[in-house]
């Protein structure tokens, strides 16, 4: 397998990362993803649940699968509300179960639903990031549509080439959302209003982002930082919530190959990365200042000091 | 006597090169007759330029350099139903060259500049950012040296752009000098009716 040439200066004295563990989850078995990897979300317990294929994976915090169930279409997203029921962005439809799978229903609105590839929750509100339609549809929590967010541009949308939109929302109920075609992170009130971006075109700075379009995944940490993804090459970028560049997870860990990595982190700030041609989770975390590991371990299993 | 021999000869010569071109003619013939239900195509999914997977490596430069034209009879083309009309093209824009004023990659890719960036509609001068681009490639200018298509390559692009032979260009060489140079045996000559070679590329 090839690797991205890398010749950007790496003289950090930023936050390092290294590979704490690898939940492998590729192959044929039943708990497992044969073909594609796509979306993975933390429950109230700090279980994983991924979501890829025509299935939902569970593991818990050490990545042994826990349950599995089938999906009625293949899975984009997924996301636990805070009452424990799951949901599955699908093209065209969102599905809602329990957290075993169980009590099946399909939530459908053709007048607005396209390909649901990010949903998050806030207050009662549930956030579904489309990317056919290019803007994040908020609906109350019966399901009733509120309206949509991120179309009143010029581009009626964000400009995601990419075909992904992700989203995230903090405690103060602020959305982030990637606008990877601008190279730049879109906030939101959920009312709508704009309140602004952080992000740039870089080039071979590693404090913008490359590339026609990225970053394409985020997700939050509690205190305002931000992490994402990138691709070509694949990397993880974290930032505060200025946009300054804090740390990085760099291509060495991923296939080269991979695209929307979707990102989670925990409550122990450890940072969860999907492998989209691996269908691997790679789980990192800091490195502290005393520790003498490398910025970058190579994806083999390790395990925390 | 000696000059009715002479004659003779001369006739018998004169004969047999009647007979040989003759003979020559029907052959040109008969192998442009095979020629013309036969086409040299590239295969994007051979060629390393476009094969998914390969990624992170130099463009393969062989269909500009080992064509028996002065200049080649590959050329690139984008296909505008794929293209992402992105603000940085990773095929028009050299994207690991130093950002300039403006915020773009200061470097184009295309070692002859034949692609043109063509913003659609106005450009919001606050924020060019805010708009969609077309790109649009010159085909005097091309050569089919691959590097755009490599650019455009999943996952840094779409993969929107591939090379292609251009057949009122291509002299159709019984045996195609790119074919024999290419390391990923991508070009294949496929059987094409008569008159198909016109109509595809009009």
């Amino acid at each position: 397998m090839t690797s991205w040439p890398d010749r950007r200066d790496d003289k950090n004295t930023m936050n390092k990362y290294r590979l704490l563990r690898t939940i492998r989850a590729q192959g044929h078995g039943p708990a497992q993803f044969a073909h594609a990897l796509r979306g993975i979300a933390f429950g109230g317990d700090q279980t994983l649940y991924a979501v890829g294929d025509k299935k939902v994976v569970v593991f818990d915090p050490r990545g042994e699968p826990l349950r599995t169930w089938a999906t009625d279409k293949p899975g984009h997203a997924i996301a636990v509300d805070p009452n424990g029921s799951v949901y599955v962005g699908q093209d065209g439809q969102v599905e809602i179960s329990d957290n075993h799978g169980r009590q099946r229903r399909t939530w459908r609105d053709p007048q607005h639903m396209g390909l649901i590839t990010a949903i998050a929750f806030s207050g009662d509100s549930i956030l579904l990031a489309d990317a056919k339609a290019r803007r994040i549809h908020v609906y109350d929590r019966e399901k009733n549509f509120q309206r949509d967010i991120g179309h009143e541009n010029r581009m009626r949308g964000f400009v995601i080439p990419n075909r992904h939109l992700d989203l995230a929302v903090d405690a103060q109920g602020v959305l982030h959302a990637p606008s990877s075609g601008q190279h730049r992170v879109v906030r939101f009130k959920l009312d709508g209003e704009r309140l602004g971006h952080v992000g740039r075109f870089g080039g071979p700075d590693p404090s913008g982002f490359s590339g026609c379009c990225n970053p394409t995944n985020l997700a939050l940490f509690d205190d305002g930082r931000f992490a994402v993804t990138v691709k070509a090459p694949p990397e993880v970028k974290i930032f505060t919530s200025e946009g300054a560049l804090l740390g990085r997870i760099k291509a060495a860990a991923f296939d080269a190959n991979c695209k929307n990595m979707d990102i989670a982190i925990d409550k122990q700030e450890r940072i969860y990365v999907v492998d989209t041609e691996r269908l691997h989770v790679l789980v990192f975390v800091p490195v502290s200042e005393t520790a003498t590991q490398p910025a970058t371990a190579a994806p083999t299993e390790t395990e925390s000091p | 006597m000696s000059e009715v021999m002479n004659r003779r000869e001369l006739l018998e010569k004169a004969g047999r090169g009647v007979t040989l071109l003759g003979l020559g003619g029907l052959a040109a013939y008969l192998l442009s007759k095979s020629d013309a239900e036969g086409a040299w195509l590239i295969d994007p999914s051979k060629c390393i330029n476009s094969r998914l997977g390969a990624v992170g490596i130099p463009a393969c430069e062989r269909c500009a350099d080992s064509c028996v034209l002065e200049f080649s009879a590959v050329r690139a083309v984008n296909d505008h139903a794929k293209c992402g009309r992105c603000y940085i093209c990773p095929a028009y824009f050299d994207i690991r060259s130093p950002v300039n004023a403006e915020g773009l990659p200061s470097k184009k890719l295309c070692p002859r500049d034949a692609i043109e960036r063509k913003p659609i509609g106005w450009v919001d001068p606050y924020d060019p950012a805010n708009n969609y681009y077309e790109y649009i490639i010159d085909e005097t200018r091309c050569n089919g040296c691959g590097k755009c298509v490599m650019g455009c390559k999943e996952p840094a692009g779409l993969s929107s752009i591939r090379l292609e032979v251009r057949y009122d260009l291509c002299v159709d060489c019984n045996r195609c000098s790119i074919a024999l140079a290419c390391p990923h045996e991508a070009y294949d000559r496929r059987p094409i009716a008569p008159g198909d070679k016109q109509d595809e590329h009009a």
